[in-house]
């Protein structure tokens, strides 16, 4: 039980980090379809860098940095150049997939994964039964997580900044009268959407793990997406959707290792999977507001003023 | 009844604008308008539906760059579709259509758009709502500030427009169309706040389209035909409202006529609509109704008078289906619909003419030939193919539109596209198209143009002739008095008095204050 909390815990930093990302994106009105492309490229990037130059504060750093550069790529393409959002986002991701494998063995001539001593500071440590076990071993990001959160939610839902957002992801029309300019809240969202990423790719290769390993987000991205939905966009809400599937994947990776004798695992190893499309399936009752989100999302292909 | 004019213009001009001109497409909005409005006074700006009124309106706001023309506010020339720089410069806006954000609370749509200094950068909802309480004390007080936008009803969230304008330090207001969602005792409390802003020194520039609403506020007139100012800017005092009436309908004005309906055949003195003893559970803003018994025969036109939120919204609810009956019955033409959905009372004959016709009457963005036969996808058509051609349903749409005299550019722009007029001869294309055996019309000219009011009013008449049968939902006595065969009273979710013409207003006046019981 309490390995099973513990790797609930490693497993949901990354997507609650994420789902945050997609909560700004969301809530400035754009479907982030590119969230686990800028996870994998925040994830190689931390590796690459850090291994590199021996230092996982540099790695962060530059990851942070790319994300930042290709999510204002993101932004000038949906914005200034007026492409789909969606189709956009899935580019932005296939760049980030392709882009980290084809760099893997083109830099470091490695296929497959890439090894690093570097790693996340882990505050609680040798700690090998009872409860304290559920802390240990978790790398600084894992206890940042909930700030993060924290701070997101002061951001978005106490802040004249998160009015704006708010307003331009809603309503467009408001956030102009009120002498808003939707293209740059639009910037900034995408840009602190970008630099979570970066974070939670980080905690994936080197907090997690020690190593990065083509497509190793494996669909995290879309999840976090689906938790940010999950969660009525809420940033709240999102956190605790990401902890719910960090809990139904440390089931599956529990039951890998444990396998049960009544249940065959391919049925566990499913439920993930199952409760995200029971997750889909209760978003779609929040109709409702989803279709106000849209609203927002059909005018931004409408020239800015 | 000409108000007193204002202080004496000095200084600076509070607007000049020169040459201004905008294109849609091949519409021209706005072509060659120079205007100077002098400060501390009460502009009016009137003109027809498309007339450039809101075009001119949004230009100077910032919310549209012009193509060509520039313009000063209060002696400082505005950067073209700055919106900052407008409000620096003293002006805060009104608009048309609402501009607050549906899922926004009242405190946070004003901490939003409203930019009163002081505000903090991280807040508490105490704090928030703290800082607004005052500004909300007509709307419904404090308790309102917590309301969600999108839970307003129409009338408090246009209240609520103009509290967000007047709360930021203003030199310059502008309102287009403020008086189109209020009631008659709303507005003569709205041209009282603006005189009083007037006299502590703001100029106002306020579109109507009542003339008798121009000749109660105004200082002066302008005039816009076809995107160009015609007259003004003119003391009332010295235009003739007739004079007023030719420059806005222009040389070619003349009224069009009323399009013939197809009514479903019947009998006359036969019972369309009919509510026994119908009572429905309240909704957030209104009362439900209690044991309503209203019927409405074949050739007549039924008013509904009533003071805004005594129920209206409920009965034109149930009647449409959209609001469930916890007691009595429904029936139209006849059949007994209490618990039918709405699409079966459709084909039954039921015509609905909603009270927002923005937000009911139309999907925004849909197409026009999409809305326009909305109807017909009932499934009318049995035994026909499963499958539709939309190269006829456009044509029909654009046939019936062209009928209606809808002003579009093609079939296919969206809903949003249109003024208000146009999207009321819209919805009533789609309505009266055929089969209609009773229209209830809900506030059916409120913001209309004259020219766009007086075509409704003719086609609710024509229905009539027709043998239709018509509930008219009215919160303007004038033209409940006109049109109405019979006339009663909704008070509190009750119907509580019965009228026949000639009506007595003052009679009728007391029944909707409760008076009678």
């Amino acid at each position: 039980m309490e390995q099973i909390l513990a790797t609930t815990l490693r497993s949901a930093a990354p997507l609650v980090l994420v789902a945050m990302a997609g909560v700004f994106a969301f809530r400035a009105g754009i479907f982030h379809l590119g969230l686990e492309g800028l996870m994998i490229a925040g994830a190689f990037t931390t590796v690459a860098v850090g291994d590199t130059t021996g230092s996982v504060e540099l790695g962060v750093l530059a990851a942070i940095g790319v994300c930042l550069l290709l999510s204002a790529l993101y932004w000038w393409v949906i914005g200034p150049l007026g492409a789909n959002v969606i189709i956009a986002g899935l580019g932005l991701t296939s760049i980030g997939l392709g882009g980290t494998a084809y760099a893997l063995g083109a830099i470091f001539d490695v296929r497959g994964s890439l090894f690093t001593d570097v790693v996340l500071p882990r505050p609680v440590r040798d700690v090998t039964s009872g409860a304290g076990v559920i802390i240990a071993e978790h790398s600084i990001f894992v206890w940042i997580t909930p700030l993060i959160v924290l701070a997101a939610w002061v951001v978005l839902r106490r802040s004249r900044f998160g009015l704006r957002l708010a307003a331009v992801g809603e309503y467009p029309f408001a956030a102009r009268s009120a002498g808003v300019n939707p293209s740059m809240v639009r910037l900034q969202a995408i840009l602190i959407a970008g630099a979570l990423c970066a974070l939670g790719g980080a905690e994936l290769s080197v907090g997690a793990l020690r190593n990065f390993t083509e497509n190793m987000t494996n669909g995290r991205g879309f999840i976090a997406f689906v938790a940010v939905i999950f969660g009525a966009w809420h940033p709240i809400g999102a956190a605790f959707a990401g902890l719910f599937f960090g809990f139904a994947d440390a089931i599956g990776i529990q039951s890998q290792i444990n396998i049960t004798e009544r249940v065959p695992r391919e049925f566990v190893l499913m439920i993930p999977f199952v409760l995200t499309i029971f997750a889909v399936w209760l978003g779609g009752l929040w109709r409702r507001r989803s279709l106000e989100a849209e609203a927002g999302y059909a005018e931004l292909r409408e020239p800015d003023f | 009844m000409t108000a007193p004019s204002g202080p004496a213009p000095a200084g600076a001009p509070a607007v000049r604008c020169r040459s201004l001109g905008v294109s849609f497409g091949a519409v021209r909005a706005l072509h060659d308008v120079s205007l100077e409005l002098a400060p501390g006074r009460i502009h009016a700006l009137v003109g027809q539906n498309g007339a450039g009124k809101t075009t001119l309106a949004k230009v100077l706001g910032g919310l549209q760059v012009p193509d060509t023309g520039d313009f000063h506010i209060a002696g400082q020339e505005i950067p073209a579709g700055d919106v900052r720089a407008a409000k620096a410069a003293g002006l805060a806006m009104v608009h048309q259509h609402f501009s607050l954000p549906p899922s926004f609370t009242v405190a946070e749509a004003l901490e939003l758009t409203a930019a009163r200094p002081g505000g903090r950068a991280v807040y508490r909802r105490g704090d928030l709502q703290q800082r607004w309480q005052d500004d909300v004390a007509e709307i419904g007080g404090t308790a309102a500030l917590s309301t969600r936008i999108r839970d307003l009803p129409v009338e408090a969230r246009q209240s609520l427009e103009i509290v967000r304008a007047l709360a930021t330090e203003a030199r310059l207001l502008l309102l287009d169309e403020p008086t189109a969602l209020l009631t008659p005792v709303a507005i003569d409390a709205l041209f009282e706040r603006l005189r009083r802003l007037r006299d502590s020194g703001v100029t106002i520039l306020v579109v109507l389209h009542k003339l008798r609403e121009v000749a109660a506020v105004a200082d002066t007139v302008s005039v816009l035909r076809d995107g160009e100012l015609v007259l003004g800017p003119a003391e009332m005092s010295e235009v003739s409202q007739g004079r007023l009436s030719d420059a806005i309908v222009g040389p070619a004005g003349h009224a069009d006529s009323a399009v013939g309906v197809r009514t479903a055949a019947h009998e006359s003195q036969e019972t369309l609509l009919e509510l026994a003893g119908t009572s429905s559970g309240e909704s957030a803003f209104e009362p439900g109704l209690t044991a309503v018994d209203l019927r409405v025969e074949a050739g007549e036109i039924v008013g509904i008078a009533g003071v805004e939120g005594n129920g209206q919204r409920s009965l034109v609810s149930v009647i449409a289906g959209l609001t469930s009956v916890t007691e009595g019955t429904v029936r139209i033409g006849g059949d007994e619909v209490t618990a039918a959905a709405p699409a079966r009372r459709r084909l039954r004959g039921l015509r609905l003419v909603p009270f927002d016709r923005n937000t009911e009457g139309v999907s925004q963005s849909a197409p026009l030939w999409l809305n326009q036969s909305a109807l017909r996808l009932l499934g009318r058509h049995r035994g026909r193919s499963p499958l539709i051609s939309l190269r006829q349903y456009k044509r029909q749409a654009s046939e019936a539109m062209d009928l209606w005299r809808v002003r579009y550019d093609t079939a296919t722009q969206p809903a949003e596209s249109l003024s208000g007029g146009n999207v009321q001869r819209l919805i009533l294309s789609r309505e009266l198209a055929d089969g209609v055996e009773v229209l209830v019309a809900a506030q059916p000219t409120r913001g209309l143009d004259f020219a766009a009011t007086e075509f409704v009013r003719r086609s609710l008449r024509g229905l009539r002739e027709a043998g239709a049968g018509v509930l008219l939902v009215s919160s303007d006595l004038d033209e409940l008095f006109e049109l109405s065969d019979r006339l009663l009273v909704i008070y509190g979710g009750r119907i509580v008095a019965e009228f026949d013409g000639p009506y007595d207003r003052r009679a009728v006046g007391d029944a909707m204050t409760g008076a009678v019981r």
